[in-house]
């Protein structure tokens, strides 16, 4: 029998035979097993036993120097909770941080994005310049941002001061060392969204859009109507990861109210002004040498994630629209 | 004439709203060299110069070639030992990285075996746990292993990347299978089918993988700042850090040291930009 004119079953079966990758039994597997095993070993080793390590670290009064432990425990979660000021403060000062740079950070790199997404001369160029701040090393730039924030010569306050507006000593100041680094933020990762917002529109059929400019839609209804729906997966995913990104905080508190030149009000900013969940576990874990109250922050930080994950995954997904 | 000037019209309004933004965007860069080459006395006037003044000699000064003008000291900060170090830590991470990504994204994408999709399930899960939360176990685990202040401690545990798991994957699961097909009737195993003809194919995402890492582990402060107390062992960061921490009336120094940081990494960006923000832009990674 002619096996063509078996039909469409014998062609899959023929071609799952041809798939099929002989000797693929005991000793391929094995020899699967020996190739993942490096990179499964250090995922586990340094990331997975880790995650799980510090729920039973949170239970623990850990001294991170002598390493003597005992258990102690929900005594952690309940002085975290329920009487720490300092880490109230903290839990607040981030979901600042979150509500401030991602809404800001998205806007102004959809923007970039919309405003570079056809090809015109210098795009490129263009493109590297907003791209940039994301792959510079940050001290070096929280060094320059720092001294652009000199309260008597940063040119900040001179550009303020040429507006008739106050000078500020923006990193000192409790009121505005928050916004300080926000900014230094959103001028970060700007263009790291608007790259991912590009690859988004590059995506998305060019057909609907033109049909619609036939029609003889403005370019803002074109946008609502069209763009922005098409997007929705992209926008969802920059939302998630910019979310994600800013909960943990850690290192632009860190240089900017500890760590470089200029930084005077010590770490945490003044009156804790730019204290964050990410920054008080690195303070309690490694200038105070709390491990297992560190864990415990750990936990909460970790738990807000996964919460903000599954909320995002719930609420949102059903109002994306995939293609 | 008429359609050129339609262009024209069209473009405008965006050139109009791009070019301050670059501006703005690039004025830290350009203040970096503009506070680099002034003196003490020009970055400290009201309101500031805005334009570079040409004192190349504050290089030197930073690097302990030249005396501090302010003090008439020699400055003695191990530059050399510092970026040693990071290219050490960065190249060790970069290769090893490759070695693992390599050699998982080969079998998750073309070797079955049992439990598969179980273990790249726990790979891809594994990539949402934050590095800040599971800081100070791996500090617990690393001063178990004696390996505090050393290169290993901040090289091992970035050993193993999912971005480049995944990547790897994607790229063999690509492949067209008549290579593997036509390997094997010359009697090649996967190891040597790997080897000889997947790696020289799998060009491109390592690249991507290489440049990436490098970048990341070229900036890493955090970390090494944790696990390193020593200059044998401290990477150009937190070297950078401690300098500007140690001292902070000198801008024009900190300066002069931000910019030998910044650009080496700033060439790479600018001469593999293709790479690293293709990279980026298919697999959506932040740093």
């Amino acid at each position: 029998m002619d096996p063509t004119a078996a039909g469409p079953a014998a062609t899959l079966v023929a071609r799952a035979g041809r798939r099929r990758r002989p000797g693929a039994g005991g000793g391929d597997a094995l020899s699967a097993y020996l190739l993942i095993s490096p990179a499964m070993f250090l995922l586990i080793v340094f990331v997975l036993i880790p995650a799980l390590w510090i729920f039973w670290l949170s239970f623990q009064r850990w001294d991170l120097i002598s390493g003597s432990s005992d258990f102690i425990g929900t005594a952690n979660y309940a002085r975290l909770l329920l009487r720490d000021d300092v880490f109230r403060k903290a839990v607040w000062q981030t979901v600042y941080f979150v509500a401030v740079t991602v809404p800001v950070s998205m806007g102004l790199g959809l923007l970039l994005a919309l405003l570079l997404e056809k090809s015109m001369p210098l795009r490129d160029f263009l493109r590297t310049v907003f791209f940039a701040p994301y792959v510079m090393p940050i001290v070096s730039t929280a060094i320059i941002f720092s001294f652009i924030y000199h309260p008597d010569v940063g040119v900040l306050n001179a550009a303020f001061h040429a507006l008739g507006l106050p000078k500020i000593d923006w990193l000192n100041s409790p009121q505005w060392v928050m916004p300080a680094i926000m900014l230094y933020s959103v001028w970060q990762y700007a263009g790291y969204n608007a790259v991912i917002f590009l690859a988004g529109l590059s995506n998305l059929p060019p057909e609907l859009e033109e049909a619609a400019r036939v029609d003889g839609a403005g370019a803002w209804t074109r946008f609502w109507r069209i763009t922005w729906p098409l997007l929705s997966p992209t926008t969802y995913f920059v939302l998630l990861i910019d979310i994600i990104g800013s909960f943990k905080v850690v290192q632009p508190i860190l240089v900017f109210t500890g760590g470089v030149g200029g930084a005077t009000s010590g770490g945490g900013g003044p009156d804790k002004a730019a204290e964050t969940i990410g920054y008080y576990l690195y303070v309690e874990a490694f200038s105070f040498f709390h491990a297992g109250y560190a864990g415990a922050i750990s936990v909460v930080l970790f738990l807000i994630i996964l919460a903000v994950t599954g909320l995002q995954m719930g609420f949102l997904s059903r109002r994306v629209f995939y293609r | 004439m008429n359609r050129r000037l339609r262009r024209v019209l069209d473009l405008a309004p965006r050139y109009l709203l791009l070019v301050p933004l670059a501006a703005l965007f690039a004025f830290p860069l350009y203040w970096m060299v503009v506070i680099s080459l002034g003196t003490l006395q020009s970055v400290f006037v009201f309101p500031p110069i805005l334009y570079p003044l040409g004192h190349f000699e504050n290089f030197l000064t930073a690097v302990g070639l030249r005396p501090d003008p302010s003090t008439g000291q020699y400055l003695q900060i191990p530059w050399a030992r510092y970026f040693l170090n990071t290219v050490i830590v960065a190249t060790g991470t970069t290769l090893l990285v490759l070695f693992t990504s390599a050699l998982a994204g080969y079998a998750f994408a073309s070797m079955p075996f049992p439990g598969r999709t179980f273990i790249f399930g726990l790979v891809l899960a594994i990539y949402m746990v934050p590095t800040e939360v599971t800081l100070v176990p791996n500090f617990i685990i690393l001063a178990g292993l004696h390996w505090i202040d050393s290169y290993q401690a901040q090289i091992v545990p970035f050993g193993a990347s999912v971005f480049g798991i995944f990547l790897m994957r994607q790229f063999f699961l690509g492949l067209p299978h008549d290579l593997w097909e036509a390997a094997q009737l010359d009697g090649a195993g996967h190891l040597r089918f790997l080897w000889s003809i997947a790696l020289p194919l799998a060009r491109p995402p390592m690249i991507t993988i290489a440049l990436f890492h490098f970048v990341t582990s070229w900036n890493a402060f955090l970390w090494p700042l944790i696990v390193t107390n020593s200059d044998a062992y401290r990477p150009v960061q937190v070297g950078l850090e401690a300098f500007s921490y140690a001292d902070a009336t000198n801008p024009v120094l900190h300066a002069a040291g931000s910019l030998m940081v910044t650009l080496p990494i700033l060439i790479i960006f600018l001469l593999a930009q293709k790479q690293i923000v293709g990279g980026i832009a298919a697999s959506g990674i932040r740093g």
